[in-house]
C-alpha cells in the first residue's frame, strides 16, 4: 500500500504554505514529518484529513502494483483518500469529556460495528493501552493528559485507518507514558503509514523510520546511507536552517 | 504626568483602532475587499483613529446624556403629583451614590491597565493617577454640559445646575478612597467588576430607594437632597487628598486585573467557559444508557448535561405558568380589563414571535453540543462520516425541539385560555391556529439555531466563536423578530402566515443540512 499526495498546495493570502507538494509515503514505515515552527506541518495534516481545503491537489491510497515476479509491474488499484483512512491524533489529545472511557469505545465500537473485523472486548482494548481497571468507569473530564492521549490513540488503533496522523503527540507527555507510546506506535506501524509531526529531532529519530523535512512549503526525504546519526543530525540541521546561512 | 497621559492615550488608541480593524476584517464581503495588510495600511488607520476619536469625545456626552434622560429625568417627569425636581433630585442623588462605587474607574479592570501596567510596565501610580484625573475631569465637563439643559429645563436654578456635577464627582472621590482604606487595613483590592454580596445588597437597597419611594409618592425634602448633595464636597477633598496620596498602585493594580490575564487572551477565557462546562456535566453515576451507537451517544450527552439544557427551559415555563394564571386570576377578578385582554390577544400574535425567540434555548443547545461533545469528537474522522453526521442531526433536532416545547406549549395553551377567558372568540379555528403558530415558532427557532449550526461551525478548537456570518445571522434573527414585535395583525392571519413560513424554513433546512452539512459541519481551522 502507497499512500500519495499529489500536486497539494495551499496558500494563506499570499503566503504559500504548501508549494505544489508530491510525495509518497510506503506502508509499514513511521514518517517523521519535521519543520520549523510554522513551516506548515499542522496545516498539511489538516489538507490530508480534510479539515481545511487545500487550493490543489490530492491525496490517494495505491494498493497493489508491486513488481511481479517475472518483473513485470502487478495492476494498481489507486482510489482518492477517504476519512474512513485517516485518523488523526492532535497534540491536545481531546476526548468527549462527559464519557467514561469505558463508554466511549463503546459507542465507537457500536457505530463502527460493519467495519471492525474482530472485535474485541473493551477491557483488552484497555488493556493494551494500559488504562488502570480503576480509571475504566470514570468521566473523561477527570482523565489525566497523557490517559487522554492513550484514549485519544485507542481509537484510532481500533478501526486500523491506512494512514495515521500524529501532531506532536509525545511532547506533553512524563517519560514513562512517553515510551509506552512509542511501543505502542511501533507496534501499529505494521500494513500502514504513520507520520508523526515534531520539531524535536531526538524523538523522529528514535521513532521514525525516514525523515521528511517540511521546508519553505516543500516536502524533502532526507537520505541516511552512510551517516551515523550525529552526521545525519547536522544534515537535518544544515537543511532547515539553509537560507539563513544562505 | 502630561508624557503618561500621552502615552496611555496612544496606547489606549492603538487598541481601538486595531480593535476597529479587526472588527471590519470579521464581515464577510468587506473583509474580501480589505487588503491583507490591513494593519499596515495608512489610509484605513487614519480612518479608523478618527473613529477613535469621536467616540473619545461621544463618550463624554453621550453616556450622561442617556444617563440623564432615560434614568434620572425621563423617570421623575413619570411624577406629577408634586414638583417634579423633587423626584429628579432624589433619584439623582440615590442613583449617584450607586455609581459612584460601581463605577470607580480605579476599580474597574480594563485591559488598556492591563497593557500599560502589567505588560509595558508603566509606572503605576503615575498611570493610574494620570488615568483617573483625566476620567474624573471627564465626568466633570460632561455632567457640566449636560446636567445644565436638563436641569434648567426642569425648574432647577442655574447654581444647582453647575454645583451638582462637583458634588457628583466629590462623591466619587470619596467613594473611590473607601477601598484604598480597605486596602491599607485587609491588603484586599475592591473590583468593580466582582462586587461581593454586601455591595450588591447595598445596590439594590439603593436602587429601591430610588425607583420605590417615588413609586409610592415618597421622596426626600428638597432641600435635604440639596444638603446631602453639598456634604459630598468636603468628602471629596477627603478622597482625593487620600487618593493623590496613596502609594501602593501597583500591588492594587496587580491584584485588580490577576484575573485578567485569563480574559486577556480571548482563548483563555473561552477556555474559562468550557471549564465552567465541564463542571456542569453530571458525575451521578447511576446515569447509564441502554441504548445504541448515536443514541446511547445522544442519552448519556442530555442526562449528563441535564442543568445546562433544561434547568432554564424548567425555569421558564415555571414563570410562564405564573404569569399565565396571574392573567388568568386578573381575568377573574378585574372583568373590566376583558375586552382590553381579549383584543390584545388576538392582534399581538406577532410580538409573541420575540418572546418565542428569546425563551429559545438553541444557542444555550448548540453551545453546550459544541463545547462538551463536538469539539472532541469533530477530531476523529469518523464523526464526520456523512452518514453519521446526518444521524446525529436528526437526534438532536429531536431534543432541542423537546426542549423548547415545553415552554412553548405552555405559552400556547395559557394564551388560548386567556384568549377563551377574557371574551373568547367567534371563530373556534382561531384557538387552533393560535396554539399550532406557537408551536410552529418554537419548532422553526430550534431549526434555525440547529441548522445554523452545522452549516456554519462557527466555533474553532479553541473553542473561540470565528464566524463573522454566524453573528450576523444571530443578529438578523433578533432584528426580524424585533421588526415582527411591532405589527399587529389578526391571529388568523399572522398564524397561518407563520405556519406556512415555518414548515416551508424546516423543509428548506433539512434540504441545506443535507446538502451541505457534511462538509460544513467541522471544526474550524
Amino acid at each position: 500500500m502507497k499512500f500519495i499526495i499529489e500536486n497539494l498546495s495551499k496558500k494563506y493570502d499570499k503566503k504559500e504554505v504548501l508549494r505544489n507538494i508530491s510525495f509518497e509515503f510506503s506502508d509499514s514505515r513511521i514518517y517523521g514529518l519535521l519543520g520549523r515552527n510554522g513551516a506548515g506541518k499542522t496545516t498539511l495534516f489538516n489538507c490530508i484529513n480534510r479539515d481545511i481545503r487545500a487550493d490543489s491537489g490530492a491525496c490517494y491510497i495505491e494498493n497493489g502494483g508491486t513488481d511481479g515476479i517475472d518483473g513485470t509491474a502487478g495492476s494498481a488499484s489507486r482510489r482518492e483518500t477517504t476519512p474512513e483512512d485517516i485518523g488523526y491524533v492532535l497534540s491536545v489529545p481531546t476526548v468527549p469529556e462527559f464519557l467514561t472511557g469505558r463508554e466511549f469505545i463503546k459507542f465507537y465500537l457500536d457505530i463502527n460495528s460493519q467495519s471492525i473485523t474482530n472485535p474485541k472486548s473493551i477491557d483488552e482494548y484497555f488493556d493494551y493501552v494500559r488504562i488502570d481497571k480503576d480509571d475504566r468507569d470514570k468521566l473523561m473530564k477527570d482523565y489525566s493528559h497523557g490517559m487522554k492521549n492513550k484514549m485519544q490513540m485507542l481509537i484510532n488503533f481500533i478501526s486500523q485507518p491506512d494512514i495515521l496522523l500524529l501532531d506532536e503527540p509525545l511532547t506533553s507527555l512524563d517519560v514513562v507514558v512517553a515510551e509506552e507510546m512509542k511501543q505502542l506506535l511501533r507496534t501499529q506501524k505494521e500494513g500502514r503509514v504513520l507520520i508523526l509531526s515534531t520539531h524535536i529531532l531526538d524523538l523522529a529519530l528514535d521513532l521514525c523510520d525516514e525523515i521528511v523535512l517540511l521546508n519553505h512549503g516543500e516536502l524533502e526525504a532526507v537520505d541516511k546511507t552512510n551517516l551515523d546519526s550525529h552526521e545525519f543530525k547536522e544534515k537535518i540541521i544544515s537543511a532547515l536552517t539553509e537560507d539563513e546561512n544562505a | 504626568m502630561l508624557r503618561t497621559l500621552k502615552l496611555s492615550f496612544a496606547l489606549k488608541n492603538t487598541c481601538r483602532v486595531n480593535n476597529i480593524l479587526y472588527s471590519l476584517k470579521q464581515i464577510p464581503l468587506i473583509k474580501k475587499i480589505l487588503p491583507d495588510a490591513l494593519y499596515q495600511c495608512e489610509g484605513l488607520k487614519i480612518l479608523a483613529n478618527i473613529i477613535s476619536l469621536i467616540w473619545e469625545i461621544l463618550t463624554v456626552f453621550l453616556g450622561k446624556l442617556l444617563y440623564l434622560v432615560l434614568m434620572v429625568f425621563g423617570a421623575g417627569f413619570l411624577y406629577s403629583d408634586k414638583p417634579e425636581e423633587l423626584y429628579i433630585l432624589h433619584i439623582l442623588l440615590f442613583l449617584s451614590i450607586i455609581g459612584s462605587f460601581v463605577n470607580t474607574h480605579l476599580f474597574n479592570p480594563s485591559k488598556d491597565k492591563y497593557y500599560a501596567m502589567i505588560l509595558m510596565r508603566m509606572n503605576a501610580r503615575e498611570y493610574t493617577l494620570t488615568n483617573y484625573t483625566y476620567n474624573i475631569v471627564k465626568t466633570l465637563v460632561g455632567f457640566l454640559i449636560t446636567l445644565p439643559i436638563f436641569g434648567l429645563l426642569a425648574g432647577f436654578p442655574l447654581w444647582l445646575c453647575l454645583i451638582l456635577p462637583f458634588c457628583i464627582v466629590g462623591m466619587k472621590l470619596f467613594a473611590a478612597s473607601v477601598p484604598l482604606y480597605g486596602y491599607g487595613i485587609n491588603g484586599k483590592s475592591y473590583n468593580e467588576s466582582r462586587l461581593n454580596t454586601l455591595v450588591w445588597i447595598g445596590i439594590f437597597i439603593f436602587l429601591a430607594l430610588a425607583y420605590g419611594l417615588p413609586l409610592a409618592r415618597i421622596t426626600l425634602p428638597m432641600n435635604l437632597s440639596i444638603l446631602l448633595f453639598i456634604c459630598c464636597l468636603p468628602l471629596g477633598v477627603a478622597g482625593a487628598i487620600k487618593i493623590y496620596s496613596f502609594k501602593d498602585y501597583l500591588e492594587v493594580n496587580k491584584e485588580l486585573l490577576v484575573g485578567l490575564t485569563g480574559q486577556m487572551d480571548k482563548s483563555a477565557s473561552t477556555k474559562l467557559i468550557k471549564q465552567q462546562n465541564e463542571k456542569r456535566i453530571s458525575a451521578d453515576r447511576s446515569i447509564v444508557s441502554s441504548r445504541k451507537g448515536f443514541e446511547y451517544l445522544n442519552e448519556l450527552f442530555i442526562k449528563r448535561h441535564k442543568k445546562i439544557l433544561w434547568s432554564s427551559a424548567l425555569k421558564i415555563f415555571i414563570v410562564c405558568l405564573f404569569l399565565i394564571t396571574g392573567a388568568l386570576l386578573a381575568i377573574y377578578f378585574a372583568p373590566e380589563i376583558r375586552p382590553k385582554l381579549n383584543r390584545m390577544v388576538m392582534l399581538s400574535l406577532p410580538y409573541f414571535t420575540f418572546i418565542m425567540y428569546a425563551i429559545n434555548r438553541g444557542t444555550n443547545f448548540t453551545q453546550a453540543l459544541f463545547m462538551n461533545c463536538d469539539h472532541s469528537l469533530l477530531t476523529y474522522s469518523f464523526y464526520k462520516r456523512r452518514t453519521f453526521v446526518l444521524r446525529l442531526f436528526v437526534i438532536r433536532l429531536r431534543e432541542i425541539v423537546k426542549i423548547n416545547a415545553l415552554p412553548a406549549l405552555t405559552i400556547a395553551v395559557g394564551l388560548a385560555l386567556i384568549l377563551y377567558c377574557s371574551g373568547g372568540t367567534d371563530n373556534w379555528s382561531n384557538y387552533l391556529i393560535l396554539i399550532l403558530s406557537l408551536l410552529c415558532m418554537s419548532i422553526f427557532f430550534s431549526v434555525h439555531y440547529l441548522t445554523i449550526y452545522y452549516l456554519l461551525q462557527p466555533y474553532n478548537a479553541g473553542t473561540e466563536l470565528k464566524s463573522g456570518m454566524y453573528s450576523i445571522i444571530m443578529m438578523l434573527t433578533y432584528l426580524c423578530c424585533f421588526i415582527l414585535m411591532q405589527l399587529r395583525i389578526t391571529i388568523q392571519i399572522f398564524g397561518l402566515m407563520m405556519i406556512a413560513f415555518s414548515l416551508v424554513y424546516c423543509a428548506v433546512a433539512c434540504v441545506l443540512v443535507y446538502k451541505f452539512a457534511p462538509k460544513t459541519f467541522k471544526i474550524r481551522v
